[in-house]
């Protein structure tokens, strides 16, 4: 194992620095947003955050100069090395709150935010400032774009190995030959569905009854929770405080846009429409989905929870939609999973949780790519035992082009796959030695690990440090994909026992 | 062999930081809930209270959200409906309520409602619980069928601590400081 240069701590210095930087001019946003409001407290807390933020950049960027271009390893290294730093920074306006227990509770909003997660323990959160409440907003936006997608479009100019930088956030799609213009596509994508989105909330909840402001507030936070799959909602009640039908359908149109690969969103917004039905992540999703609810429907009737049908469907859809694209928005309270919904119904919440969305997207879980191309080899194997031995069998699959099914896609879908299952059973185990039941240890830790957010109730200010610690990491691996975390690992081991 | 022990050392204060980080700052606040069956104990044990009728009171958060001749308000009954943590009360954990149906004209009763710069008034509702509603999609919910204000609410002031404007004062002076410094220097290595 070779230690590290001293050309390799600059570079990674110099990049981890700028994207620093980049998450103190975010704080730009909720620090107007207090002004704005005259929250003058909640306004010192994001000038403190910017300025360590910047203090942190630029001291960086003054001690690690370099002309030195990113390699595969820096790339890995700085993605998953600034999500660190920039939690740590990112949680000081949470902190300074007073709504936050301890430091660790607010790094997990943070990490939470980021990883559009949606797990909180922040404490008293209807009485929350307007800025901390866009600065949550903000944070699992951005997250879901990716800060180092943010980092690219504005802060990287022209660098060569950017490219290494984003595939590192665990995105791999170049929706155009330049990496730089595919961070900005995302952000063109992003911002027309922001515009859209907000627009039909704020003025679904002018017509529910809210005060203009609120309204257009909760319709800007509630998208960005909703297109980030994140989770995050500016009430404890989440999306159930709205108590509308209308509301619903909005943030389920939301959320399922938000979690499809933006690939297949440039493709749509290129003009080739087809590829929605076409996408094996869409019919992976669809049927997977579809399986989940009638599973969850037939339970639940049977229990007799809900009074009729349309009802009893409402629920399971918002909820199981909720969970598949990890999103986390409920319309029931939190505990109602164990007590109203029970093992099987928290059941097939899990699974859809654990599979989750689309790759290349703001949703977490091991994704439907991967489910589809497992299940394409699995009937590739049938048909070729069926098939005469001289017989040749070739599969393919559609993602934006036809690609062929050779063994070493199967193979990475594989490795990531066994890598989620072996993260969520870390996670379920960490839950029941906590003294937690194991079908709730599962729910939470899946969700947690899956970049979810649905609670139901394991995740309050009073549960173990430690658990938190585990759910921080779970959070990280799962929107990270795990390479650039164990290319972090790798390095600070190589740092002491390299040669 | 120093190049280790500087690891070592980075590597305790690190560790030294993040035990820090975890130490907690009062979560647990000992304000009694002023309920008899609160909303913790109405959602832990949502069959047995269905279609019983219950005195609940709470914080009315957020706003009357009028629909019709009725309106959706939510009642918190949680560690800061006396006090919250912008008037000093202890952390107490999360925010805890229900959601109530009422008549618009009950609602109007509420002159302030919670948030970042209000206590909301401090409201008592008799109605009945449900736990899946059927006239509303299956949401937790009780149809009250009175209201009262037991607290008026009030507006609460967030002074700025003195102590947080010298830290961004110094930080902000700093930041500016290694920003010219960053120019300098990048100005003197083009040069």
């Amino acid at each position: 194992m070779l230690r590290p240069r001293f050309e390799d701590h600059l570079v990674i210095g110099k990049y981890t620095g700028k994207v620093i930087i980049g998450v103190g001019l975010l704080m730009a946003i909720p620090l107007v947003t207090s002004l704005v409001f005259a929250e003058w407290d909640t306004a010192i807390d994001f000038v403190i955050g910017m300025a360590a933020c910047f203090v942190f950049g630029l001291a960086t960027q003054i001690a690690c100069r370099t002309d030195k271009d990113l390699e595969w390893s820096h790339g890995l290294v700085v993605a998953s090395g600034s999500w660190l730093v920039a939690t740590a920074l990112g949680a000081l306006p949470h902190y300074l709150s007073g709504h936050e227990g301890s430091y660790l509770d607010a790094m997990f909003d943070v990490m939470s935010g980021y990883t559009t997660t949606g797990l909180y323990l922040l404490q008293d959160l209807d009485h929350v400032s307007h800025g901390l409440n866009m600065w949550r907003h903000v944070l699992t936006y951005a997250g879901g774009q990716g800060i180092v997608v943010i980092a690219l479009a504005f802060l990287f100019r022209g660098t060569a190995g950017a490219y290494k930088v984003y595939v590192g956030e665990g995105k791999d799609e170049r929706l155009l030959p330049n990496v730089i213009n595919t961070a900005r596509a995302i952000w063109l994508v992003s911002l027309a569905w922001l515009a859209v989105g907000w627009v039909a909330l704020s003025i679904a909840g002018l017509a529910l009854g809210q005060e203009p402001v609120r309204a257009v507030l909760h319709g800007l936070w509630v998208y960005m929770g909703a297109w980030s799959t994140g989770g995050f909602a500016p009430q404890s009640y989440n999306t159930m405080y709205y108590h509308s039908i209308v509301y619903e359908v909005l943030c389920a149109i939301v959320m399922v846009a938000g979690s499809f690969n933006f690939a297949l969103h440039w493709a749509v917004w290129t003009g080739k429409r087809s590829e929605i039905r076409k996408n094996i992540e869409t019919v992976s999703f669809a049927i997977t989905l579809t399986a989940l609810v009638l599973l969850a429907t037939f339970v639940l009737a049977r229990e007799g929870v809900y009074s009729d049908a349309v009802i009893l469907t409402r629920k399971v859809f918002y909820q199981l939609a909720s969970g598949h694209t990890t999103t986390g928005f409920a319309t029931i309270f939190s505990r109602a999973f164990v007590t109203q919904w029970g093992p099987v119904g928290m059941l097939a919440t899990t699974i859809a949780m654990a599979i989750g969305a689309s790759a290349c997207s703001t949703a977490g879980g091991i994704k439907g790519i991967r489910v589809g191309v497992i299940a394409r080899a699995f009937f590739h194997d049938v048909r070729k035992m069926l098939a005469p031995e001289s017989a040749l069998v070739r599969t393919t699959y559609h993602h934006i082009r036809d690609v062929a099914l050779e063994d070493p896609i199967v193979r990475s879908a594989m490795t990531i796959t066994l890598a989620y299952v072996v993260m969520y059973l870390v996670v379920t185990v960490a839950g029941v030695v906590s003294g937690y039941p194991v079908v709730e240890a599962a729910f939470e830790g899946v969700s947690a690990a899956s970049n979810t957010g649905l609670s139901c109730g394991i995740s309050v200010p009073s549960m173990p440090a430690a658990l938190k610690v585990v759910y921080i990491l779970a959070m990280w691996l799962g929107r990270l994909e795990f390479m650039s975390v164990f290319a972090l690992v790798g390095y600070g081991v190589s740092i002491v026992r390299g040669r | 062999m120093a190049h280790r022990k500087l690891l070592a050392a980075l590597a305790t204060l690190v560790v030294a930081a993040a035990l820090a980080g975890c130490a907690e700052t009062g979560t647990g606040s000992a304000v009694p809930n002023p309920n008899e069956i609160g909303s913790g104990v109405l959602v832990e044990h949502m069959k047995e209270y269905d279609g019983m009728t219950v005195t609940f009171t709470g914080e009315a958060i957020g706003e009357a959200m009028v629909r019709g001749d009725h309106a959706w308000i939510h009642l918190n009954d949680d560690a800061y409906y006396e006090k919250n943590i912008e008037e000093g009360a202890s952390l107490g954990g999360q925010n805890s309520g229900m959601p109530v149906w009422v008549s618009a004209d009950l609602a109007a009763k509420i002159q302030v409602f919670g948030d970042y710069k209000h206590g909301g008034d401090v409201v008592r509702v008799t109605g009945v619980f449900h736990d899946a509603c059927a006239e509303h999609g299956g949401d937790t919910d009780i149809h009250a069928e009175s209201l009262d204000v037991v607290r008026p609410g009030r507006r609460v002031v967030d002074e700025p601590k003195p102590a947080k404007l010298a830290w961004a004062v110094g930080l902000s002076v700093l930041a500016g400081a290694l920003f010219v410094a960053e120019r300098k220097s990048a100005g003197a290595l083009r040069s």
